[in-house]
């Protein structure tokens, strides 16, 4: 062969090279043994990166994370797997199936993420439409806040059509399931109403020390950031000088982009007042419940403490003289994903429990607790505390 | 070593005029990470230096008992994905002190080292902390 054929096949053939994963290849990869790395390597970072490796995977990966949760158990699949997986763009059918599955699992602890992968790959996936669009609509309510915000994306996404519901009108209590639902849509292409993405831009409101608002600002700024090719200022809890002008120059921006109306933000602050309990449960099951309480027994629920009434006077002092008598660690049973905090002051408790470890003593006072809340005419927020009661009290 | 006494000798620990540098999650993930990259001068800025910063305690194994290092993390709930590399502070404990997992925030003081440290050729810390003080 003559020097010029040769050159000649290499030109060709080097494109065809890209085609060839440069890492490992799928059918040799023994993936029982990277999805063991991913579930239970000791650094996070180890596992972090076979989470990637199992992912970048697809389909082939798919039998060893079955067989993995099957012995193991579901959940003992850590959440950065789950995630690594969902941020993979692969549309492989084994995939697909494990996704869905999942998102229909209420027990999966990662199923508000899986419901995110398919939401993300739907535009992608036509003959799946029939399937997914009744999925994402059976849980635009569902009591989990990520995983109906996921459902909702999934059905903009997949667009709606006469006789479907545009997930952007449906009613929303938490504030961040309003901006992360815009923020999502404007990194998946679409432009929803601005305004809750402005909205949170001067949110500092905090849950017992945490900055969930800086959070939500944060994720807000850096959609409309990169929407809009601008800088945003950082919102790092600090003012800064030309944060004002700066959102101005960004709303007028956004609005001539949009064709929207935009308002500007106004300061989102803490309600100032001397909680002195709190109960708060994350629960990708069954949803999120945030109360807390002052001393004369008025009740805040939700991230953002709206005022939820007061207990009758004689039944908080008969709560109050029960809970003093409650003994708890710092921590009951091993918390994963799902957990319950109960955090309050004489005597001091902030105690961390695991699904199906709170103990009998406590149980009884969070069921006299939620009969409390019906007189104070909270049977919304009754129903919270009974369903986690239901997942954490110890069996 | 108790928990208890453990602020006691952290306190003793403290040198004069180590006046903590107040940081945070928005500085140490304000920028978008990709291994080898060079980081941000902010965020260089801050090695070795006495550092206090907040965010919620996270083993790095599930388990339970107290740790003698933890995870410092900016997500209570994992709401915003696995946390990334520079999300994430490995914290250590002086030797000899162990403690439980506190719940909520909690405020960590201690020197900070930035940098990547790899294992097995894989990035598995950007930020490490001596843990001096845990509130």
């Amino acid at each position: 062969m003559k020097p010029l054929h040769i050159l000649f096949w290499l030109a060709c053939a080097t494109p065809l090279l890209a085609l060839i994963p440069s890492n490992q290849d799928p059918a040799t990869t023994d993936w029982p043994k990277e999805v063991e790395r991913a579930c239970t390597a000791k650094r996070y970072g180890l596992r972090l990166a076979a989470s990637k490796a199992v992912a970048a995977g697809g389909g082939a990966a798919v039998p060893a994370i079955r067989a993995f949760a099957g012995q193991r158990g579901k959940n003992e699949l850590p959440q950065a797997l789950v995630d690594a997986i969902v941020d993979q763009d692969t549309t492989d059918g084994p995939v697909l199936d494990l996704l869905t599955e999942w998102a229909k699992d209420r027990d999966f602890y990662w199923r508000a993420q899986a419901m995110k992968g398919l939401a993300r790959r739907a535009p992608r996936l036509p003959d799946r439409h029939a399937t997914l669009a009744p999925l994402f609509a059976a849980h635009h309510d569902d009591p989990a806040w990520l995983t109906r915000v996921h459902a909702r994306l999934g059905t903009a996404l997949l667009g709606t059509t006469p006789g479907t519901v545009d997930p952007l009108t449906l009613p929303e209590t938490d504030p961040r399931a309003t901006s992360k639902l815009c923020a999502l849509l404007l990194q998946n292409g679409k432009v929803p109403p601005l305004q809750p993405l402005f909205d949170a831009l001067l949110d500092e409101r905090t849950f017992q020390g945490f900055p969930w608002g800086q959070q939500r600002a944060g994720e807000a700024a850096k959609a409309l950031r990169t929407w809009l090719g601008e800088d945003l200022p950082t919102q790092d809890g600090q003012s800064e000088p030309d944060k004002t002008a700066m959102i101005t120059a960004m709303l007028a921006n956004a609005s001539r982009k949009s064709g929207q109306r935009l308002a500007p933000p106004t300061p989102l602050v803490d309600v100032a007042v001397p909680f002195t309990g709190v109960i708060e449960i994350l629960s990708c099951r069954n949803g999120d419940l945030h109360l807390q309480w002052t001393a004369a027994g008025d009740l805040h629920a939700g991230i953002d403490a709206t005022s939820a009434g007061r207990v009758p006077a004689p039944v908080w002092d008969e709560l109050s003289r029960r809970r003093a008598t409650l003994e708890l660690g710092s921590s009951h049973g091993v918390v994963i994903c799902d957990k319950m905090r109960l955090h309050w002051h004489e005597p001091a408790v902030n105690a961390n429990v695991a699904p199906a470890s709170l103990p009998a003593p406590a149980a009884n006072w969070l069921e006299r607790l939620a009969q409390a809340l019906e007189q104070a005419d909270q049977p919304r927020l009754a129903e919270a505390l009974r369903a986690g009661l239901e997942q954490f009290a110890a069996r | 070593m108790s928990l208890l006494r453990l602020p006691l000798l952290l306190s003793l620990l403290a040198l004069p005029g180590d006046d903590p540098i107040k940081t945070s999650f928005a500085v140490l993930a304000g920028f978008d990470y990709q291994e080898g990259m060079s980081l941000p001068k902010e965020v260089t800025d801050l090695d070795e230096k006495i550092v206090t910063i907040s965010g919620f305690m996270q083993r790095e194994i599930p388990g339970s008992g107290p740790v003698d290092t933890f995870l410092l993390i900016n997500d209570a709930c994992g709401c915003n994905g696995t946390p990334k590399m520079h999300e994430i502070v490995f914290c250590t404990l002086p030797a000899g002190v162990t403690m439980e997992i506190k719940a909520g925030v909690v405020h960590v003081a201690g020197k900070l080292y930035v940098g990547e440290e790899k294992e097995d050729g894989v990035v598995v810390m950007l930020y490490q902390m001596d843990a001096d003080v845990v509130k």
